[in-house]
């Protein structure tokens, strides 16, 4: 077999599903039987009781009107009639001896102990004797002079009519057993067919590798089909995961081969010229600086990627806004200063939020340092912070360059650096980076500029992010 | 406690420059073997160590009562390792890469906290006198205006007067940050310090050692 495994899983379960399946069909079943048995049982015995009874009110007319012999009359011409004897009579005497006695074939070989005895009780006593196989029914009745008389039928008639019943019910047995498995068996296997197919887009996925195989969703949206909907959403994210992987991978590789490259220019320009101490000092520390660069470069890309792959570890705590600008703010007041650019804070008080606290200065400082960096002396940078409804907006406005409308949208994109920011010292990573730690937050950045007048970013934060 | 023969070297070469006396241990069960049967002023642990790891080395070294400052080493840099490292028994956290310098700061301040030294209430380097009471400083009798921030840089390099301090660890101790942003806010603040400190004077204080970080020497 060709999925010998997702064979034996189905059998196992569509096995047992169709087992109890048939079981539970075949007990309804027995039970129906047994229900129909016991009815037909008493049906039949009501309608021999019904014969002897009117058998008995004939005899006892007669022994009422004739006497005795009026009854060894009629018995005998009902026997004449009939060419069989088909009633059992007898008449037993206060003494318990026989005053009459009719006995047909069929009950010859029942002992006569059986059915000679006297009732205790007054009114009529049925009885039901059974001997080898056969059955019957006898009806006691004591008179009031004490006599007593006994009037009795085989049973024959019901017994082979139940038997009947019997063999034809253990035949649509059979067939019900038979349908109800093949039936199940059915049922199983149908049900079981959309799980069949999950387990050979998982066997797929795993034996190939491939993340774009996905399993067909039914659109009756049972259990079922929630799980082959599970099953597609595990495979998304996973593909996210992975190609999110590769990506950061891919970038990190490339990102760093430039400083690395860097680096390892300096120590070969060092190495192959018969420089002086002072000269070898300084490539010494040019590749310092060059790592120190890369090492920020990976942490910045590491951080990017993690928050594009979505594993960005948040440490979330209650925030005061003003207090978190205004120390972002105070960070850079000196560098502000020097540039001779005034720096402004507009924030309420009061207002509180949630959120990573060092994520989020680390944020708004890269806003805050591109704002600063790219505005002229005597410009002047605004930070805005306030709660618009369930949001925070945090609106950092500057003087600057601007950026020209045709860069605007590749602002946020990793290493992007416009024209105008090359002259500028930097890793072409903050604002991606800004993007990145919002996104975390659930939160959105926007960018709008106007080139030569200035520039506006927005951090827009869900209040209990 | 490192398994890095070249980065054990380096900072063992380092640290004897400074006048320290230090061993060094490759695996984890060696290394607490050692700390708990010598006595040592600080251990450095680096945190994937043979044998046995540097976080449990350090709570079976805290089970076994010695309270040796530790400071741990590690290429993990997410905030969970560090607070993960601090609550196990490490007293203070390096990311690697990491300057050397910047690990002897990290290392005097922990040899300072486990000493309990008290801290002198005058400083005083070359011509400078800073007295920490009264918040003033003095050059060659010339009182000095700083701001507080400007102060607090100064005080920070006095006291580690001639060792050189890391951009990181000024982030760190003036402005409480732990991440580096791409301006050198460092660079600026030291500067206006220079302009302050040193200007007018023919030594020059402070010193930027190009690439590593900033120092206060009287020479």
């Amino acid at each position: 077999m060709f999925f010998a495994p997702l064979d034996r899983i189905r059998r196992t379960i569509g096995l047992r599903l169709t087992l109890w399946y048939t079981c539970i069909l075949v007990g309804s079943f027995l039970v129906l039987f047994a229900f129909a048995y016991f009815y037909l049982f008493l049906l039949l015995q009501e309608f021999e009781r019904d014969r002897i009874r009117s058998e008995f009110n004939e005899c006892l007319e007669l022994l009422q009107s004739e006497g005795v012999d009026g009854l060894k009359k009629e018995v005998a011409l009902e026997n004449r009639l009939a060419g069989k004897s088909l009633f059992f009579v007898h008449l037993a005497g206060p003494d318990q001896k026989t005053v009459f006695l009719n006995l047909p074939d069929d009950w010859r070989n029942l002992e006569r102990a059986s059915f000679d005895r006297r009732p205790v009780q007054p009114g009529i006593v049925w009885s039901h004797l059974s001997k080898e196989g056969r059955e019957y029914e006898l009806m006691s009745f004591p008179l009031p002079d004490g006599h007593v008389l006994q009037v009795g039928k085989t049973a024959e008639n019901r017994r082979v009519l139940l038997e009947h019943f019997y063999g034809y019910s253990a035949v649509a047995m059979v067939v019900v057993m038979a349908l109800s498995f093949a039936g199940g068996l059915q049922l199983a296997f149908r049900t079981l067919t959309p799980l069949r197919k999950l387990i050979g887009q998982f066997r797929a996925t795993i034996t190939t590798g491939n993340m774009d195989v996905r399993a067909a969703t039914g659109r009756t949206g049972n259990e079922l089909d929630e799980l082959a909907v599970l099953f597609n959403g595990l495979l998304e994210k996973i593909k996210l995961l992975i190609s999110g992987m590769q990506g950061a991978l891919d970038n990190i590789a490339h990102d760093l081969r430039t400083p690395l490259m860097r680096l390892r220019g300096i120590a070969e320009m060092a190495l192959s010229s018969e420089a002086s101490p002072e000269v070898l000092r300084e490539a010494l520390m040019d590749t310092l600086e060059e790592s120190k660069r890369i090492d920020s470069m990976l942490n910045a890309l590491m951080d990017i990627s993690e928050s594009e792959a979505g594993t960005m570890k948040l440490n979330k705590e209650k925030l005061n806004l003003l207090r978190l600008v205004e120390d972002v703010a105070d960070l850079y007041r000196f560098v502000a200063e020097g540039k001779d650019i005034s720096l402004h804070v507009v924030c309420d008080q009061g207002i509180h939020f949630t959120a990573d606290p060092i994520r989020m200065r680390q944020a708004l400082a890269n806003l805050l340092d591109n704002a600063i960096k790219y505005t002229r002396p005597g410009g002047r940078v605004d930070i805005e912070a306030r709660q618009s409804q369930a949001e925070i907006v945090i609106k950092v406005s500057d003087t600057g360059i601007g950026i020209p409308p045709g860069e605007l949208p590749n602002v946020w994109n990793r290493l992007y650096r416009g024209d105008q920011s090359r002259s500028e010292r930097g890793l072409g990573l903050g604002l991606s980076l800004v993007k990145a730690i919002v996104q975390a937050h659930q939160g959105k950045v926007a960018a709008a500029s106007e080139p030569g007048v200035g520039s506006v970013f927005l951090i827009h934060l869900p209040m209990g992010s | 406690m490192e398994d890095d023969l070249k980065i054990a070297s380096f900072l063992a070469k380092g640290l004897r420059q400074e006048g320290f006396a230090a061993d060094h241990v490759a695996d984890g069960e060696e290394g607490l073997y050692r700390a708990l049967h010598e006595p040592y002023d600080a251990i450095i642990v680096d945190l994937m160590l043979p044998k046995l790891d540097g976080l449990s080395l350090i709570e079976e070294m805290r089970r076994g009562k010695v309270n040796t400052p530790v400071l741990i080493l590690s290429a993990r840099r997410t905030v969970d390792d560090r607070v993960m490292g601090l609550q196990r028994g490490g007293d203070d956290y390096l990311t690697k890469p990491f300057a050397f310098s910047e690990l002897l700061a990290r290392l005097q301040a922990l040899l300072r906290r486990s000493s309990g030294q008290a801290q002198p209430t005058c400083i005083r380097v070359g011509g400078l006198t800073m007295d920490l009471l009264a918040r003033e400083v003095v050059r060659e009798g010339t009182k000095i205006d700083l701001q507080p921030r400007e102060y607090d840089l100064l005080k920070y390099l006095l006291q580690n007067a001639g060792r050189v301090m890391s951009g990181a660890l000024i982030l760190e101790h003036i402005w409480g940050y732990g991440f580096d942003p791409q301006t050198n806010v460092v660079d600026v603040l030291v500067c206006r310090l220079r302009s302050k400190v040193d200007k007018n004077f023919e030594t020059k204080l402070v010193q930027t050692v190009r690439g590593v970080g900033y120092v206060l020497r009287a020479s």
